[in-house]
């Protein structure tokens, strides 16, 4: 009868895991605090996928596209490939477990990632009149962490803001701005810097598939 | 035949025709819709109002949420008001959208609420007052459209839809100031559907 009993619960254990599951969505980011000398407000956009490993630990793999403006002398673009960890940590309260009745739930997380970017500084007419196209770019690794909540409006289908603050890792590229002569120059600075933004996200995700954990009919 | 009789059986002909019409619900998983028309949109911070061809398809996958794409692209001599020289605004413009929809409202009448991220494709002029003619160059520029609107699914195949529109960007590519693409624009129009799977009863 014991045995029997473990059974039942392993199988209701199993039916509440979401383990495996995956997601897909867009999403829209707005950069902001750079620590880029004049470096104002950016924009953003980008998709991910989500894939859930445990009820607690979930992932995003994310692919970001910024432009922001550098006062009104050059304009940044940035492209971030890269993942992060989300950790529930008040998912094991009863509010977020309701297998029948589906309502409406935010579903807060804490993450930390990590992304490999790209970055390109260009003058803001695009070019130099004796040197051609000006700009300067660079690769480098970040690494982020932040806070977040998911607002499940379905069981498949949630909107997620997050905030969370990137620091770059690697050289990184300063520009000198003679407003007198309105000369334009790049200088790129090898070795590690901490040179970060904050980053503030709203992305729109669809649970489309559940790769493990299914149950056999 | 009666006069009555006619009238009864015209009655009864008619509470069917209501029956069957309860009955049929459009709207439901696995509808497949889409249409093209022209939007009047206005960009508030240049003062200027353009004409874009819209056209979008969308894909119910529950009872309120939906995935959509559409495009947006400025039709040629498109600028109807306050038209601003190229080196402020657009001289070609489109973009391209893709998000989710929300979907509020019982049987056939929707109230529709769409967030989508996108792309907005803008050809700016790079050396105003300086060289004529002057060089072009395209932009990408994240964008984001937010979306609310109505529709209402009368037959098997069609429906009539209104929507108001808000979305926003920025052009970076250019040699004065950044150019905003704040916009609303609106769009209704006849559009077409298609239950594309089979429910069980």
């Amino acid at each position: 009868m014991s045995f029997l009993a473990l059974q039942v619960n392993a199988q209701e254990q199993r039916t509440f895991n979401p383990a495996g599951m995956l997601s897909l969505g867009g999403r829209t980011t707005v950069s902001l605090f750079n620590d880029h000398k004049n470096e104002m407000t950016g924009t953003g956009i980008g998709g991910q996928f989500r894939l859930r490993f445990s009820d607690a630990v979930n992932t995003d793999w994310f692919f970001d596209y910024i432009t922001s403006d550098i006062l009104n002398y050059a304009h940044r673009t940035d492209y971030h490939i890269g993942w992060s960890v989300l950790f529930y940590p008040i998912n094991h309260l009863a509010y977020f477990h309701q297998p029948k009745d589906f309502k409406p739930k935010f579903r807060p997380y804490i993450l930390a990632g990590h992304c490999f970017d790209y970055s390109k500084i260009e003058a803001k007419d695009g070019i130099s009149p004796l040197d051609g196209a000006l700009y300067a770019e660079r690769w480098s690794s970040a690494v982020q962490a932040g806070i977040g909540t998911h607002l499940e409006l379905t069981p498949r289908f949630d909107i997620s803001l997050t905030g969370q603050y990137m620091i770059h890792l690697g050289n990184h590229i300063e520009t000198d701005f003679d407003f007198t002569s309105g000369t334009l120059s790049f200088h790129e600075h090898k070795g590690a810097s901490l040179a970060g933004h904050l980053l503030v996200t709203v992305s729109l995700n669809y649970k489309i598939a559940r790769l493990w954990g299914f149950t056999r009919r | 035949m009666g006069i009555h009789q006619k009238i009864v059986g015209l009655f009864l002909a008619a509470s069917t025709l209501v029956f069957s019409q309860e009955k049929l619900i459009y709207f439901e998983p696995s509808l497949l819709r889409a249409s093209a028309t022209i939007a009047p949109t206005r960009f508030y911070n240049h003062e200027t109002t353009v004409a874009f061809i819209n056209g979008f398809m969308e894909y119910v996958v529950e009872p309120k949420i939906s995935v959509r794409g559409e495009a947006n692209f400025m039709a040629p001599n498109g600028q109807l008001l306050f038209t601003n020289s190229p080196e402020k605004f657009p001289r070609n413009f489109a973009s391209i959208y893709a998000g989710f929809g929300y979907h509020l409202g019982k049987k056939n009448w929707k109230i529709d609420l769409h967030a989508e991220p996108g792309i907005a494709l803008a050809e700016m002029a790079q050396d105003p007052y300086v060289v004529v003619p002057s060089r072009f160059q395209w932009s990408a520029c994240p964008s984001y459209m937010l979306k609310a609107g109505s529709s209402f699914y009368f037959s098997k195949y069609c429906h009539f839809f209104a929507e108001i529109n808000f979305s926003n960007g920025w052009v970076r590519k250019t040699t004065l100031s950044s150019v905003s693409l704040a916009q609303y624009g609106v769009s209704a129009g006849l559009g077409f559907h298609l239950i594309t799977q089979k429910h069980d009863e």
